[in-house]
């Protein structure tokens, strides 16, 4: 997969620790914006440093992460989860009275598992759904962990803690073993999806068929889980627990929009995390040490609503373009065939229509009409001239195909579908457009080579559709070219 | 680790509240009584429709619905908060529908995208306008609110008497309408509960029946803010209901219930932080947690046993 | 001055996100049958239900449900909906169930009266199912769930019963007794409109037959149209081409 190594390089890159710059404390005194802007990004003071560092690595493993679950619907774990890590911090901290990340981190690991656990139990041993056993463990857990921070509070060690970041998240408290959990959180996340890439694939798309492979399937799904786990209490700090669930779920939702393979979709996943990892803590900066965690949602929230909209494949105005593409086809064609019905009329003994005919036959205004001409000329399909036009060789092929395609559709609805005849027009109105080259030719074989519609009129042949308009044999061949 | 739990002294735990600080300890249990009813009778309708989570994230989104609607009347009053609240309880569901509806993200992470875009922005917010220092809110206030300042409000006086806290009085308003509603529209929230489909064929009008509801959380988690705060708002959404779902299969009984397990964790909730010193919100929160606990797990248990006693049961003890 | 038809669909057209389901269907039911309607998987067949009820929106056509559109009556219409619609560990007896076809009678906040209680005790009672009046619906078979279900649609007090499917997973004892109900209600002069499953067991239970595959392909008395050729047009997938276009145009942008 040559995603892969780009990706595991990216991850490389930042675990290395940095040696270049000397570290050197500089006083964050005010100073403006672009002063601040020019310091955040200049690698001089080694808190920033670590708050930047820090962001795109969380950005990376919760994009990783994030994209799992939401492939696998459970958004809304990863929330309840990152909620009921709270207690676990809280206990960590208690352990050694001190912001230790490494007791910090089994504290909180340790918590979301139970959490996890927690739900499990209820959706098996009770009637109650799974979002309300997700809403028991998120709000329960939280509310044990808001008792403790608040009883911490009251101890003299308490005050200083710096646990108040954690809600909220603050990148500039990172510490450098934060930074390093981070990075190994990171590379295990990488290496992992890596390596079992198309085992973590084949689980999420069909766990049933995965199980029948011989697959562990639960195995994966747990280890999936831990790694959750480690991702949400590394990026704790950061983001703060309300909003880790967002830097899961909104980077991986945004590339979701963007691709249809799982491997395209974790690469943009990461790389929007990181993206607005970065972002967010650059804006807090800047904006005079603001909690990093909502900068960085709203980061990232910019990006899915850029996808949501603007996305090539499925964004909504891409949608909108290609419909209107596809309704401004629709309109030239039912011109074409509106100007075949006009020279029908006459049998074919002439080449030239007028404009008036083409209106009144529509039942439209001058001015309609004229509108719609012109999108036709533009398509190199007719030549006006004052009040009358004439078809152009592909503007009369385009326009035989069309009627044929109508006529064959309906004499197919009257006959083998036995749809009455007064329902069929506006069927075939709307089909004669999007049936295909094998379609009408099957149509055709299945009714026979048939040569007149539900109403009498004569159907188009193959052999017509590529003569020219004009007088030779007009009349005489018409329709004959088909054998029965 | 020993100073973090105080002795449990029962003087000062349970007696010299009601004792000494009666006046005080009154109005905040019940605030936080009428809190866990009002929120807890809406609750059980949530749970019957699958939207415990729906609740969740409209109790994240009102916060910027609330710092929207005072920046543009410049004032605070309940009524700037209700019309706040409500704007913010519609925009949710018009966003999550708009993102579930018109791309392929599925419900689960529409919700999610939606309600966490607008905590942070509402966060984000608040926190500029407090560096700026246009507006002192404190963030931790909006998660687990102060219950406490309730009781330290003026009373509300009329016609000479001195009644109570006005948040208290306009919680027992909201907790009295919500249950007037309930019961006079009991059917009707029923089948449009149980089954939405023959709620449209007998002619009625689903829609209204469903706004109305979020209508109604949204007015309930609003009042429940000052109390308890964003995220604890959506304990007391899901877990009374939980509660008497363990212990009912009969509706207007499990409504009962959650009337009582409010009851019950108001009380224990607030002792549980006059003896620990922690938040009061999250006394009650754990209180409320472990009511359900009680009755959830020793039935676990007692089956647990019975089927080690007797093996043969365990064929039958499926589900 | 002859009383309207219990249904009547004229070239009704149902798209689900822009797949036509059903195409141009135009029936006139008459009053006091009993009619079966039948067909493969995906032809529709629900989705006819429930476009008559306003379930399902309308891409073109319409319904009349005794001359008028089915708002204006649709309490003349009872509803057995399918088995699986509906959440089991719903907190609600099987009284309550079945009083909640009462609803339809009942104005806004109006509570269910002794008259309401007492037709809906009859109601059980002949469905068999009186003794479980008190009993959570989780705690039934799959029988006796299909059976309170029907239990609603009588107190409904209905003259056109619309059924999905109400045969599926019940024990034999069930279908018979369900059969024997309907076709007491059909000798009380309603209109029943059932969705089948089985084909042979539907030669037997019913007056008429719908034959189903998107757009219709016969109706009338058993007899007539349960022919093999009938039987293969609807069951042989000679319309692929209709289906094709079908998934055509539900691709389209």
């Amino acid at each position: 997969m040559r995603w892969r190594v780009p990706l595991i390089l990216l991850a490389l890159c930042f675990v290395v620790p940095e040696a270049a710059h000397a570290a050197r404390i500089n006083e964050i005194s005010d100073s403006t914006m672009a002063e601040r802007a020019l310091r955040f990004f200049s690698f001089q003071d080694p808190s920033l440093r670590n708050a930047l560092i820090g962001s795109m690595l969380l950005g990376i493993c919760c994009g990783l992460m994030g994209a799992f679950l939401v492939v696998r619907k459970l958004s809304l774990m990863g929330d309840a989860l990152s909620h009921a890590v709270l207690p676990g911090v809280a206990l960590g901290f208690l352990w050694n009275m001190s912001k230790d990340p490494v007791a910090i981190f089994i504290g909180a690991v340790v918590a979301g598992l139970l959490g996890a656990g927690t739900v499990q139990l209820i959706r098996n041993t009770t009637k109650h759904k799974e979002d309300a056993a997700l809403g028991f463990v998120l709000a329960s857990f939280f509310g044990v962990g808001i008792c403790l921070f608040t009883m911490i509070q009251n101890l003299p060690a308490g005050n200083k803690s710096g646990l108040d970041k954690f809600m909220f998240g603050q990148a500039a408290a990172l510490s450098h073993g934060d930074v390093m959990l981070l990075g190994g959180v990171t590379v295990l996340a990488v290496v992992a999806v890596g390596l079992f890439y198309k085992e973590y694939r084949v689980t999420s798309f069909d766990a049933g068929f995965a199980r029948s492979l011989g697959m562990p399937v639960q195995i994966f799904h747990y280890s999936l889980m831990l790694l959750l786990a480690f991702a949400i209490v590394a990026s704790l700090q950061a983001v703060g627990v309300v909003l880790v669930s967002a830097m899961l779920v909104i980077p991986a939702a945004a590339a979701f929009l963007l691709t249809d393979r799982l491997g395209s979709m974790l690469l943009l996943s990461a790389l929007f995390g990181l993206c607005s990892g970065a972002f967010g803590s650059f804006l807090s900066f800047v904006g005079r040490n603001l909690p990093t965690g909502p900068f960085m949602v709203l980061a990232a929230a910019g990006v899915f609503a850029a996808a949501l909209f603007f996305g090539p494949r499925h964004g909504i105005l891409s949608r909108w373009w290609r419909q209107r593409s596809h309704s401004a086809r629709i309109q030239r064609e039912n011109t074409l065939k509106a100007i075949y019905h006009v020279l029908e009329a006459d049998e074919f003994c002439r080449e030239l229509a007028t404009v008036t005919e083409l209106a009144e036959r529509r039942r439209e205004t001058l001015e309609e009409t004229m509108r719609q001409l012109a999108a036709v000329r533009r398509a190199g399909f007719v030549t006006i001239s004052g009040d009358s036009l004439s078809l152009t060789p592909s503007g009369w092929q385009r326009a035989c195909e069309i009627v044929r395609n109508h006529r064959l559709w309906e004499l197919y609805l009257t006959n083998a579908a036995q749809i009455a005849a007064d329902h069929v027009h506006e069927d075939a109105e709307n089909i004669e457009h999007v049936l295909g080259q094998e379609t009408v030719l099957k149509l055709e074989k299945r009714l026979n080579y048939a040569t007149r519609d539900p109403h009498g009129k004569l159907i188009p042949g193959l052999s017509d559709i590529h003569q020219a308009p004009g007088a030779q044999g007009r009349a005489t061949g018409f329709g004959a070219s088909q054998s029965m | 680790m020993q100073n973090l739990i105080p002795a449990f002294d029962w003087q000062r735990v349970v007696v010299a509240p009601w004792t000494d600080g009666f006046s005080f300890t009154i109005w905040i249990v019940l605030m936080g009584f009428f809190v866990t009813a009002a929120c807890g009778l809406v609750g059980n309708y949530l749970l019957l429709r699958r939207m415990a989570l729906v609740g969740d994230a409209i109790s994240h989104s009102i916060l910027p619905g609330l710092i929207v609607a005072f920046v543009v009347f410049r004032h605070v009053s309940i009524w700037v908060s209700l019309a706040g609240a409500l704007a913010a309880a519609f925009a949710t569901v018009a966003i999550i529908d708009f993102i579930h509806k018109q791309s392929r993200v599925k419900a689960d992470a529409a919700i999610c995208i939606a309600f966490t875009t607008l905590f942070a922005l509402g966060v984000a917010m608040m926190s500029s306008m407090e560096s700026k220092g246009s507006m002192h809110i404190d963030a931790e206030c909006v998660l687990y609110g102060e219950i406490a300042f309730v009781a330290l409000e003026p009373p509300f006086v009329w016609a000479g008497w001195e009644i109570g806290p006005p948040s208290v009085l306009r919680m027992a308003v909201v907790l009295c309408v919500i249950a007037l509603v309930i019961a006079v529209f009991y059917k009707e929230l029923l089948v449009t509960s149980f089954d939405e489909g023959l709620s449209k064929a007998l002619g009625m009008r689903t829609g209204v029946w469903h706004y109305g509801l979020m209508a109604a959380l949204a007015i309930v988690v609003v009042s429940a803010f000052e109390a308890v705060g964003a995220i604890l708002a959506v304990a007391m959404l899901i877990v009374p209901p939980m509660f008497a779902g363990q212990l009912s299969e009969h509706l207007p009984t499990r409504l009962g219930l959650t009337v009582l397990h409010a009851a019950l964790t108001a009380l224990l909730g607030y002792h549980l932080s006059v003896w620990l010193g922690c938040s009061t919100a999250g006394a009650m929160v754990v209180a409320a947690a472990g009511l359900f606990v009680a009755v959830w797990i020793p039935p676990q248990i007692r089956k647990l046993l019975r089927l080690r006693a007797q093996p043969e049961l365990i064929v039958s003890a499926m589900r | 001055m002859p009383s309207p038809a219990p249904l009547e669909v004229h070239d009704l057209t149902v798209a689900y996100h822009k797949k036509p389901v059903l195409y141009g269907i135009d029936l006139t039911i008459p009053q006091g049958n009993l009619i079966g309607i039948i067909g493969p998987n995906g032809a529709g067949k629900s989705t006819l239900i429930k476009a008559v009820m306003g379930l399902m929106p309308v891409s073109s056509g319409w319904v009349k449900v005794f001359g008028k559109p089915y708002k204006e009556n649709c309490h003349r219409v009872g509803y057995v909906p399918q088995r699986e619609s509906v959440d089991w560990d719903f907190p609600v007896s099987v009284m309550d169930v079945v009083l909640m076809g009462r609803y339809g009678h009942l104005r806004l906040a109006q509570r269910p009266t002794k008259n309401d209680h007492e037709i809906a005790r009859e109601c059980l009672e002949k469905v068999k199912m009186l003794p479980f009046a008190n009993r959570q619906i989780g705690n039934l078979s799959g029988g006796q769930q299909q059976r309170v279900f029907l239990a609603r649609a009588l107190a409904q007090e209905s003259d056109l019963y619309l059924m999905d499917e109400p045969f599926v997973g019940v024990d034999a004892a069930t279908e018979s007794a369900i059969i024997t109900l309907l076709r007491e209600l059909k000798a009380r002069g309603k209109t029943l409109l059932v969705v089948h499953h089985d084909l042979p067991s539907a030669k037997e239970y019913f007056d008429q037959l719908i034959l189903l595959n998107m757009r219709l392909v016969a109706f009338g008395p058993t007899q007539e149209v349960f022919t093999s050729e009938i039987l293969q047009t609807t069951y042989g997938g000679r319309l692929t081409i209709l289906s094709d276009v079908a998934q055509t145009l539900g691709a389209q942008p």
